[in-house]
């Protein structure tokens, strides 16, 4: 492409000085709490913390109870903007139905505790006053039903929506109220609870998930606006986002799923659960079904077809099964066994080249060790050359450009296969994207081998001006590999997948510096932070000026403290933390 | 475990208004776990002049879990299962409550048997019938409800015809019969008990 050629003279004959400028933005340092970065990473210790934010924000603006602004921030899944937009569309009285709060606040709960006996509706027996418990929404009954229909629900996994007793009552229970009936009885299953509603603020948040490193690390991961990204774990493990498996842009998701259930040998287990599960189209859950009518809810709450597995609403109807295009049979018999021979083929080209890329990538990773003892061995020489940040910065651009390229393959083999995207572009369309999109690929392929030899040099031995020429020609092909990966990113965003009028595919945007490092959360509103730190601390940060983590006082073990401060390094504890083991309320009185 | 307490006092209250409701409970073992619950066909429907038994299974966790319910009696319904006699209503599942009972799940039953939901079916073949050729669901519904609902008529006399012999007056006999879903051996325990 002539585009791309000029460019590259212009790089080639650039001069030192604009190199430089690019080597010291490469420099490791990028790595440090940069401003820019959105991801946050939620350990054990900082989840309360992490939830604050948008508690606080429900409870203020509604003046609500804690439990309250979190049984609607459950119902809206942590998204408080959509909580808000329905708040202006329907107004409170609506908000607070749909989401199970009741609407009554306070009634006068000595009324009943007067009377000396009430007859409770459950087990039909008459109870002393003293021994039954009135919810907000009015319904009383006693304390033995209460705590034995809350166990049953604790072990059905429903702790984030405990309805009340009464039929057709679908108001949430005090979680107070909960806490404090089952502690008596099952003190395991109180702390069960407290952990399902603490971390519900993970599992039904949307831009909140868990690290998929195994063993688990005890992270969750918050991104602030874009769920398609992928991102580091302090724990190390890079992974997207999205769909939680390793880094695959450009392969959407769901290309990426497709691939490696071809690639990957079908167990036993996978056999199982694709006959006998689907996916719920929400959660993702694989979902078995144990009985009753082809209309099956996950119990995340989403209602599906089990026929087709698509979502439906509650108001299922018959008509629609019986319309579902998942019964009819599509292909052609005779075409398909000609055609499973050219897709096997057509596989197997593509494949191959993934395969082969990944296994770069893996030598390549051995490379690291090889390098630095190169780098070493150039330190201990008596040069003028110093500075050889050169070298690593060259390495890690060949990493994050080979598996670009890596990736590149199985996007290609399903954007211009014949199953995902058929209806998308006629063949001359197809014909001419691939083309434009396989010369952008060649162009990468062709400059990622020219760097990946040149590290294989024995360049520790070489001359001074043999190494200066050496680094003149790393740094240019790190520019043109960093350009090239841009340019087909560009081809794939916008030419291919922006193309698409059927469906949508999203990836992790390029990445120059390559995938996001996800940083320490800072410790809440710092205004009202500041307020509840413990005198003793405050003291100890004006003296230290500068210290490690701070652990929040009165909450884990040395263990823990040992774990977490080798994990955090916060120059600026200005955020300030606060006691975990406080209720909200507490801390926001004070 | 099962609320025992509660089980019998629900069993004592639902016969007491047995003649009100038509709906009974009665125990199919010894075990207060495993009961029978009969309800009369609606008036108006197909299933006029039936008498359906229910197959009644609580669980460790009643009345905190629903009780687990099918029908006994083979019946043409689109909510109801024509080969296993499972039936899909919601306060049997997810929308269950501790606040309902045995008399008032059956009662919902029998709401069922006179208002059909084919939009939400268990039954596919039924269900469409239901919504495609009514007439002809009408009086598959009313022939199953002939064949299985109603103890025939040959059958019962003689059942009748037996305790009788026994010294029995005919009328109490009829009335402990039908109370007790036409079990003889139940019959004649509860004639004998009263």
């Amino acid at each position: 492409m002539e585009d791309y050629g000029s460019s590259d003279e212009d790089i080639y004959s650039s001069d030192q000085d604009s190199l430089d400028g690019l080597e010291n933005d490469e420099s490791d340092s990028q790595w440090g709490s940069s401003t820019g970065n959105s991801c946050k990473v939620i350990t054990r210790e900082s989840l309360l913390v992490a939830q604050r934010e948008d508690l606080w924000r429900v409870t203020d603006l509604l003046s609500l109870r804690e439990h309250h602004a979190r049984t609607l921030l459950i119902h809206y899944r942590w998204d408080v903007e959509r909580l808000l937009a329905v708040l202006v569309e329907k107004g409170k009285n609506c908000l607070f139905a749909e989401a199970g709060v009741p609407v009554l606040e306070e009634v006068d709960v000595d009324s009943y505790v007067s009377s000396s006996t009430v007859t409770c509706d459950i087990c039909i027996e008459e109870v002393a006053g003293s021994e039954v418990t009135k919810m907000d929404c009015g319904h009383c009954f006693c304390n033995d039903c209460w705590t034995e229909h809350f166990i049953v629900k604790i072990k059905e996994g429903q702790s984030k929506r405990i309805r009340c007793m009464a039929h057709k009552c679908f108001a949430i229970c005090d979680e107070a109220v909960i806490r404090q009936l089952v502690s008596k009885r099952h003190p395991d299953l109180a702390e069960k609870f407290d952990r399902f509603l603490l971390e519900s603020y993970i599992e039904d948040n949307k831009m909140v998930k868990w690290c998929p490193s195994i063993p688990h690390c005890g992270n969750a991961i918050r991104v602030e606006r874009d769920e398609f990204c992928e991102v580091e774990c302090s724990c190390g493990l890079q992974f997207c986002f999205s769909c939680l498996s390793e880094a695959h842009s450009p392969c959407s998701c769901w290309m990426w799923e497709l691939w490696t259930k071809k690639c990957q040998d079908e167990s036993e287990t996978v056999n199982w659960i694709t006959v006998h599960t689907k996916p719920c189209p929400k959660c993702h859950k694989p979902v078995e079904k144990n009985g009753g009518c082809n209309l099956v809810s996950c119990i995340c709450g989403q209602a599906f077809c089990w026929l087709c597995g698509g979502a439906t609403g509650r108001d299922h109807t018959w008509s629609s099964i019986s319309g579902h295009s998942c019964g009819r049979y599509k292909e052609d018999q005779e075409k398909k066994s000609e055609r499973a021979k050219r897709d096997l083929y057509r596989y197997m080209h593509y494949h191959n080249r993934y395969k082969a890329h990944t296994d770069s990538f893996k030598q390549e990773s051995r490379l690291r060790e090889t390098i630095k003892e190169k780098v070493a061995n150039l330190e201990s020489k008596d040069s003028r050359l110093r500075d050889f940040s050169w070298v690593t910065n060259g390495l890690y651009r060949l990493f994050r450009s080979r598996r670009a390229l890596s990736f590149s393959y199985p996007f290609a083999f399903y954007i211009f296969g014949d199953d995902l995207f058929k209806d998308e572009m006629t063949n001359a369309e197809k014909e001419i994207k691939q083309h434009l999109f396989e010369v952008q690929q060649q162009q990468l392929e062709a400059n990622v081998e020219k760097l990946s030899k040149a590290f294989e040099e024995p360049f520790d031995d070489y001359e001074e001006t043999h190494i200066m020429e050496m680094r003149m020609q790393v740094l240019n092909l790190s520019v043109v590999t960093d350009t090239l990966c841009k340019k087909m990113y560009e081809c794939i965003e916008t030419d291919l997948l922006g193309a698409l009028q059927f469906s949508s595919h999203n990836i992790a945007p390029y990445q120059s510096k390559g995938i996001e490092r996800a940083t320490e959360l800072n410790g809440g509103r710092s205004a009202k932070a500041n307020n509840i730190i413990p005198c003793q601390k405050a003291h100890d940060q004006t003296n230290g000026g500068s210290i490690e983590f701070v652990q929040p006082s009165g909450c884990g073990t040395s263990d823990e403290i040992g774990c977490s401060s080798r994990k955090r390094t916060r120059k600026d504890s200005g955020g300030g933390f606060f006691d975990l083991n406080l209720p909200a309320e507490l801390i926001d009185r004070n | 475990m099962v609320d025992l307490a509660r089980v019998q006092k629900e069993l004592h209250e639902c016969n007491r208004d047995f003649q009100v409701s038509g709906i009974n409970v009665s125990l199919k073992g010894d075990s207060l776990t495993h009961l029978i619950g009969t309800i009369p066909g609606p008036t108006g429907t197909p299933y006029e002049g039936g008498t359906f038994n229910i197959d009644i299974t609580l669980t460790d966790g009643y009345p905190f879990e629903p009780p687990k319910m099918k029908f006994a009696t083979k019946v043409w319904h689109p909510n109801i299962s024509s080969q296993s006699g499972a039936i899909c209503l919601d306060i049997l599942k997810d929308q269950w409550s501790p606040a309902l009972t045995l008399k008032t799940a059956l009662l919902s039953i029998q709401a069922l048997l006179s208002a059909p939901e084919p939009d939400d079916p268990q039954d596919a073949v039924v269900a469409q019938q239901y919504l495609r050729d009514h007439q002809t669901f009408v009086g598959t519904a009313r022939y199953w409800t002939e064949t299985f609902a109603k103890t025939s008529t040959l059958a019962a006399d003689e059942k009748v015809h037996k305790l009788v012999e026994m010294g029995f007056p005919e009328a109490q006999v009829r009335s402990t019969l039908a109370a007790t879903g036409w079990d003889e051996n139940m019959a004649l325990e509860k004639l004998l008990s009263s």
